[in-house]
């Protein structure tokens, strides 16, 4: 037995293939491969050959590998080795095809390698051959595995977004969560996000930015569009850019890295379906390579840039719509329409609505006489003092010129209503500092209460308009509330309420 | 005191001498005297008895011969002319012009076998004449001697032949040492790059021979055989030898049956011999010893005796001294292994020694008993047990 060569052969086959199928990674697949095979045969050389490259081998002094001659070998172009301390020694090569075709090349002092040597040479290089194809098979597996945690990982980042722009969180805390999660996602060390500053469309302002330490503090940096080309170009291509090398130092991008920045990708963010700028992820890798899931990842994130932009301008154009420009109190329309919807609810609810009228005492002369600016900065404060007397569920509106209305919801009674004009005018009374002086402005203030199946908005106000001349007549600086009886029949204004 | 010396006048000699005495320093510097018999000494070589105190021996190495690089181990028996003896210190010296010596350490090698040989080797780029050899001096209670063998190996590729052996410690396995210039080491590996004007030959012989039919490895893990034939491979190497019961339950009656029947692995060019006296697990039925045993090969009982043992010192011998391409020899450095003695019995080692004797002539020679012979000259492997390993200088 020991000295049958077959048996012997046999043996060393399944002794190679129990240590290179231990092996974990292609790697250490071929040096065991390279190491056993050498020693099953007594060869003073081995070597795997993959790709026309050599991927390992044994025999040779440290740096002194001459890998042309081995690749010769493997190619048949040669059949002897110079092996230093040995001299020339006959070869023996087996090839393999497959994923990655290879070689496995041995040489050894003395005579050529025996014929049934050389199909033993054969069955390992099948044996290395199956074994990397199996590590392949599990890499890719792994890699496909890690792939879906990914996926996993940026639905989760995106559901985290979505959920904070429909909640309305605030913009610039949303931004920044999407710069990071694009950063982290993509694993590059800078995320950017650029904006077209609104003044000058040839420069950009950096919304957001993330380094390898994670956001930094908010800068008011604007940068001409031409040293923040990723974005420039993404956002001129309206599509994602993919820099591969080629980024100067001068980039605003290059701020922001430990070395130099070798790859940068941009993918341009829309408000409204207009373009406003681009997320930009950048590395200072020099292997870092984009590739498809790459584009999809940061695709993702500059829509969700896109939605969370959209969303918050539509609200502030939403807000302009319906609030006084000056004092950001609702309009009057506005409040028209709250004051129905709360009229038409209130009979089956059992609530009843109160409308305050307000009057300043003194505007036409100061807006006369320290002129308009100052008219509109003594509006202003007016409106934050009226807001301030109030509780969440009511409205103040403007109504125009020094005219305010307030809608008080669910009071008890005509009591609860004076007791709020009573504060209002109280804090109305208390001097302000307008263009440089000190004033003091009163304002009269009609109470005018809902009574039930009486669902009229324009009548309430009439009412509490009508209490406000009766308060200004009375008593400039105080209140009245409406009366039926009294007021009916001696109407003080020259017209009916614009409603 | 026992001394010889061979010398090509001027260029390179080599001079062994040996003391008996018990006081450790006089006994190492007295030995160190009668080795430095020429010009220029490039390199002691000390083989010194586990009972000798070893920073003592260092001194009196120093003391001797101050300045010049010291290399050696304890032994289990050291080996000289006037035969092997027990309790001596034994000292090689080589020198003159035609010698270059580099020698180097690497410290914490258990864990990092393979690594620490590729360190050591490093010391090969620092001599440039012709002929090389690199000398490894291991501890021999490190485990897998193979991979410091195999990390030379990566490094040097089939350039350099490797020699040397695994320090020995009487064989009360509870720790031997390696020295190096003035520190005694263990977990260690010395390198010692030897090149020379004139060839420098390495062989190596083991004298066994297979018994019955093989055995096929189901389990083996970092050097221990867990199953053979799907078996506990204790009960199966124990039951292919017919041991006597004592030897399953008693580690000492087990060593002294396993020492003269080592475990044979397959080989291109013959069968290795495993020596599995030394680590043996009577509990977890599982053997090991001094080389890895790899899963799925195929394995022999193997015996020998004298005439077999004493057959392969001489083949040893004779490969080592033709290897010198007519160059006339200067001497030898001569490593066997303890189990060996185990075989041959004290009467056979002195044998043995004179079949050393009648091949060395009136050249010097030295060495000892090891726990591991190393001996690499062609193909990659190079680590043995229960050999006779040579290096002849010329």
């Amino acid at each position: 037995m020991p000295g049958s060569a077959e048996s012997l052969h046999i043996q060393q086959l399944v002794e190679l293939m129990a240590v290179v199928s231990s092996s974990t990674d292609e790697s250490s697949a071929v040096q065991h491969a390279v190491e056993r095979s050498a020693q099953a045969l007594e060869a003073e050389v081995a070597a795997v050959v993959l790709d026309g490259k050599v991927a390992a081998s044994i025999g040779f002094p440290l740096g002194a590998v001459p890998d042309d001659d081995i690749v010769a070998v493997s190619l048949h172009e040669r059949d002897t080795l110079d092996v230093p301390g040995v001299g020339r020694c006959p070869v023996a090569s087996a090839a393999w095809a497959g994923s990655k075709p290879g070689h496995l090349v041995l040489a050894r002092w003395g005579e050529p390698f025996a014929i049934e040597e050389q199909n033993l040479i054969r069955g390992m290089a099948r044996l290395l051959e199956l074994t990397l194809t199996m590590l392949r098979t599990l890499a890719a597996e792994q890699s496909m595995r890690e792939s879906l945690q990914e996926r996993q990982r940026l639905l989760e980042q995106l559901f985290t977004i979505q959920r904070a722009i429909a909640r309305r969180e605030d913009l610039q805390q949303i931004l920044d969560t999407i710069t990071l999660a694009a950063r982290d996602l993509l694993g590059d060390e800078i995320s950017l996000l650029w904006l077209r500053d609104e003044d000058d469309t040839g420069r950009a302002r950096l919304a957001s930015a993330a380094d390898a330490g994670g956001i930094l503090p908010g800068s008011a940096l604007t940068a001409d569009l031409t040293d923040a080309a990723t974005a420039s170009q993404a956002m001129t291509v309206g599509d994602i850019v993919v820099r591969q090398g080629g980024i100067a130092a001068t980039e605003v991008v290059s701020r922001f890295g430990n070395g130099r920045v070798h790859a940068s990708m941009g993918a341009p963010v829309h408000d409204s379906g207009v373009v406003t700028g681009a997320l930009v992820v950048a590395s200072c890798d020099e292997g870092r390579v984009y590739g498809p899931s790459d584009v999809q990842t940061l695709r993702a994130f500059a829509q969700n840039v896109s939605l969370a932009l959209t969303d918050a301008n539509t609200v502030v154009r939403m807000q302009q719509a319906h609030h006084d420009a000056l004092t950001g109190l609702a309009s009057r329309r506005l409040f028209m329409e709250q004051l129905t919807q709360r009229l038409a609810t209130a009979d089956a609810e059992g609530a009843t609505v109160a409308v305050l009228f307000l009057d300043l005492d003194r505007f036409k002369d100061i807006n006369d006489t320290l002129g308009h600016a100052a008219g509109d900065q003594l509006l202003t404060v007016t409106a934050d003092r009226i807001a301030a007397q109030l509780r969440a569920v009511d409205l103040a509106s403007r109504f125009g010129g020094d005219e305010f209305a307030v809608m008080l919801h669910r009071v008890d009674g005509p009591g609860d209503a004076a007791a709020v004009a009573g504060r209002i005018a109280t804090a109305l009374g208390k001097p302000m500092h307008v263009a440089h002086q000190r004033l003091r402005v009163g304002a009269s203030i009609g109470i005018a209460l809902s009574t039930p199946g009486h669902s009229d908005p324009v009548e309430l106000v009439t009412h509490a308009d009508h209490a406000m001349y009766e308060a200004k007549r009375a008593n400039a600086g105080g209140y009245a509330i409406y009366d039926a009886t009294t007021s009916a029949e001696r109407d003080p204004r020259p017209g009916p309420v614009r409603a | 005191m026992d001394v010889s010396s061979e010398q090509e006048p001027g260029r390179r000699w080599m001079g062994v001498g040996r003391s008996h005495a018990a006081d450790s320093r006089p006994a190492a510097a007295q030995a160190a005297r009668f080795a430095l018999t020429g010009p220029d000494p490039k390199l002691l070589i000390v083989f010194a008895a586990i009972t000798h105190d070893p920073q003592a021996v260092l001194a009196g190495l120093a003391e001797a011969a101050p300045g010049v690089p010291v290399v050696g181990c304890t032994t289990h028996g050291e080996i000289g002319p006037g035969g092997p003896a027990d309790g001596t210190i034994t000292v090689a010296a080589i020198g003159g012009a035609g010698f270059q010596v580099q020698t180097t350490v690497a410290r914490d090698v258990t864990g990092r076998q393979g690594d620490a040989g590729f360190e050591v080797a490093a010391c090969v780029d620092r001599v440039d004449l012709p002929h090389k050899v690199l000398m490894l001096l291991t501890d021999g209670l490190v485990r897998d001697q193979e991979s410091i063998v195999r990390g030379c190996y990566r490094a040097l590729g089939a350039a350099v032949p490797l020699f040397g052996g695994a320090a020995a410690d009487g064989w009360r396995m509870s720790g031997a040492y390696l020295f190096k210039d003035g520190q005694v080491l263990t977990d260690a590996v010395i390198g010692v790059a030897l090149a020379s004007e004139a060839p420098l030959s390495v062989a190596v012989k083991h004298g066994w021979r297979t018994v019955g039919q093989p055995m096929i490895v189901t389990r083996s893990l970092d050097g221990r055989v867990y199953t053979l034939d799907d078996r506990p491979a204790l009960d199966v190497y124990l039951e292919r030898l017919d041991a006597p019961p004592e030897a399953y339950t008693d580690p000492a009656a087990f060593t002294a049956f396993a020492l003269p029947r080592p475990l044979g692995v397959q080989r291109r060019s013959g069968v290795e011999a495993r020596n599995l006296s030394t680590e043996v697990d009577l509990a977890g039925k599982s053997i090991g010893g001094g080389g890895a045993i790899d899963p799925g090969g195929l394995t022999w009982v193997m015996t020998g005796d004298e005439e077999s043992i004493l057959e392969a010192t001489d083949d040893a011998c004779r490969d080592a001294l033709s290897g010198l391409d007519g160059h006339p020899p200067l001497g030898m450095l001569t490593f066997s292994c303890a189990a060996i003695r185990a075989v041959l019995g004290d009467d056979g080692i002195q044998r043995e020694g004179q079949h050393l004797d009648r091949w060395a002539g009136s050249r010097p020679y030295a060495g000892f008993y090891t726990y591991g012979e190393i001996a690499r000259t062609h193909g990659i492997d190079g680590f043995h047990n229960q050999t006779l390993a040579v290096l002849a200088l010329s």
